[in-house]
C-alpha cells in the first residue's frame, strides 16, 4: 500500500512546482533559478500611468467645478445690482 | 456714490471672473488656450515616443518606461513650489492679491504633481527593488516636502482667507521651498538606493530615443504645469475679487451673509 501512495504524492509535487500536495509542509525554500516574476512590470507602468492621468483629470475637474460655482455667484450678484441699479427694492440673495 | 463704488468694483470682477471679451481679457485667454493645446499635444507625443520608439530598458524591463513621467512630474512639482515661493515672498512684500493667488496656484500644483511622483516612484520601486517604499533619503525628504504643500492646501481651504491665515500660508509657502535644495542634495550627502541617473556620473541615458522621451516629457510637464498654476491662479484671482464685492454688497444690504 505504501509503493501504491508514494508515486502519487510525487506527481502532484511534479505539477505544484515541487511542494507536496495534503502533507504539512516542513520548510520553506526560496526559488533562485528561473524565477517567475513576483511583479508584473506591465501591470505596474500601467497602474503607474493610469494614477498619473487620474490626478490630472481630477485636478482639472476640480478647478471647473470650482469655475461653475463662481459663474453661479457671479450671475446671482450681477441680478442683485441690476434691481438695484433699476431702483427696484433689492431682493436679498444669501451667500 | 457708494452704490457706484459697488457697481464699477462688481463690473470688473464680474467681467474678469467670467472672462467676458475685453482687449486683455481676450489676448490673455488666447495666449492660455494656446497654452493648453501646446501641452496637451505635448503629452501626446510623449505618450507616442514613450509607447513606440522608446527601447525596453535591459534589467528592469517595461517598468523603466514609467521613469519619463515620473521625473518630469517631480520638476513640475519644483515648477509649482517654485511658483509658490516667490508668489509668497511677493505676499509677504507687498500683501496684494495677485501674489497670493500664484502662492496659491503653485501650492496645489506642487501637492497635485507631488502626488504624482508619489505614487508613480513605489510601483517602479516595487519591481526594482522589491518593496513600495523605503526610508531613503530622497523619497523621505520628497514625502515631507509635499505634506508641506498640502498643509498649505489644507491651511487655505479650512481656515478661511483673514490676513493672519494668508500671512501663515505665506511662510509655509516659503519653507516647502527651503526643502526643495535638501530633496536634491539628499541622495549626495546621505546616500541611499534612489537612481542619480541625470544628474549621476554613470552612463545617462544609452539610447537616442531615451533622450528624445525624457525631453520630450520635461517639455510636455512644463507646459502642464505652467497651464495648471495659471489657471489655479486665476481662479484664486477672481473668487477673491468676488468674495470683495461680496463683502461691500452686505456692508450696503444688498444680500445678506
Amino acid at each position: 500500500m505504501q509503493n501504491d501512495a508514494k508515486p502519487a504524492a510525487t506527481s502532484d509535487a511534479a505539477s505544484t512546482g515541487g511542494a507536496p500536495v495534503g502533507t504539512g509542509a516542513t520548510d520553506f525554500k526560496p526559488v533562485t533559478a528561473g524565477a517567475p516574476e513576483l511583479q508584473s512590470g506591465e501591470k505596474l507602468l500601467v497602474e503607474a500611468y493610469a494614477v498619473i492621468w487620474v490626478i490630472a483629470f481630477v485636478f482639472l475637474l476640480m478647478t471647473w467645478r470650482r469655475q461653475r460655482a463662481l459663474d453661479r455667484r457671479v450671475q446671482e450678484l450681477e441680478a442683485v445690482l441690476a434691481r438695484a441699479a433699476a431702483g427696484a427694492p433689492a431682493g436679498k440673495a444669501g451667500r | 456714490m457708494a452704490q457706484t463704488t459697488l457697481d464699477g468694483k462688481t463690473a470688473t470682477a464680474t467681467r474678469e471672473s467670467a472672462g467676458a471679451p475685453t482687449a486683455r481679457g481676450r489676448g490673455a485667454d488666447l495666449a492660455f488656450l494656446a497654452l493648453v493645446i501646446a501641452a496637451a499635444l505635448s503629452v501626446v507625443a510623449t505618450l507616442h515616443v514613450v509607447a513606440y520608439r522608446v527601447p525596453v530598458e535591459s534589467t528592469m524591463g517595461v517598468v523603466q518606461k514609467i521613469f519619463y513621467f515620473h521625473v518630469p512630474a517631480a520638476y513640475a512639482m519644483y515648477l509649482g513650489a517654485v511658483v509658490c515661493f516667490f508668489g509668497s515672498a511677493g505676499f509677504l512684500l507687498r500683501g496684494t492679491a495677485p501674489w497670493d493667488a500664484a502662492a496659491k496656484g503653485g501650492a496645489e500644483v506642487a501637492v497635485a504633481c507631488g502626488a504624482m511622483v508619489l505614487t508613480s516612484g513605489p510601483l517602479w520601486a516595487a519591481k526594482a527593488w522589491g518593496v513600495y517604499w523605503t526610508w531613503d533619503p530622497r523619497l523621505t525628504t520628497s514625502m515631507l516636502t509635499v505634506l508641506i504643500y498640502v498643509a498649505y492646501v489644507v491651511l487655505r481651504t479650512f481656515a478661511g482667507n483673514g490676513e493672519a491665515e494668508r500671512k501663515f500660508a505665506a511662510a509655509l509657502g516659503i519653507l516647502g521651498a527651503a526643502m526643495l535644495p535638501i530633496i536634491h542634495y539628499s541622495v549626495r550627502k546621505w546616500g541611499g538606493t534612489h537612481p542619480q541617473v541625470i544628474s549621476g556620473k554613470g552612463g545617462g541615458l544609452q539610447h537616442p530615443d531615451m533622450k528624445l522621451a525624457l525631453t520630450l516629457g520635461f517639455v510636455s510637464f512644463t507646459l502642464l504645469g505652467i497651464a495648471l498654476v495659471v489657471s489655479r491662479a486665476r481662479l484664486a484671482l477672481a473668487a477673491a475679487r468676488v468674495e470683495e464685492v461680496e463683502q461691500e454688497a452686505i456692508d450696503q444690504g444688498l444680500i445678506d451673509d
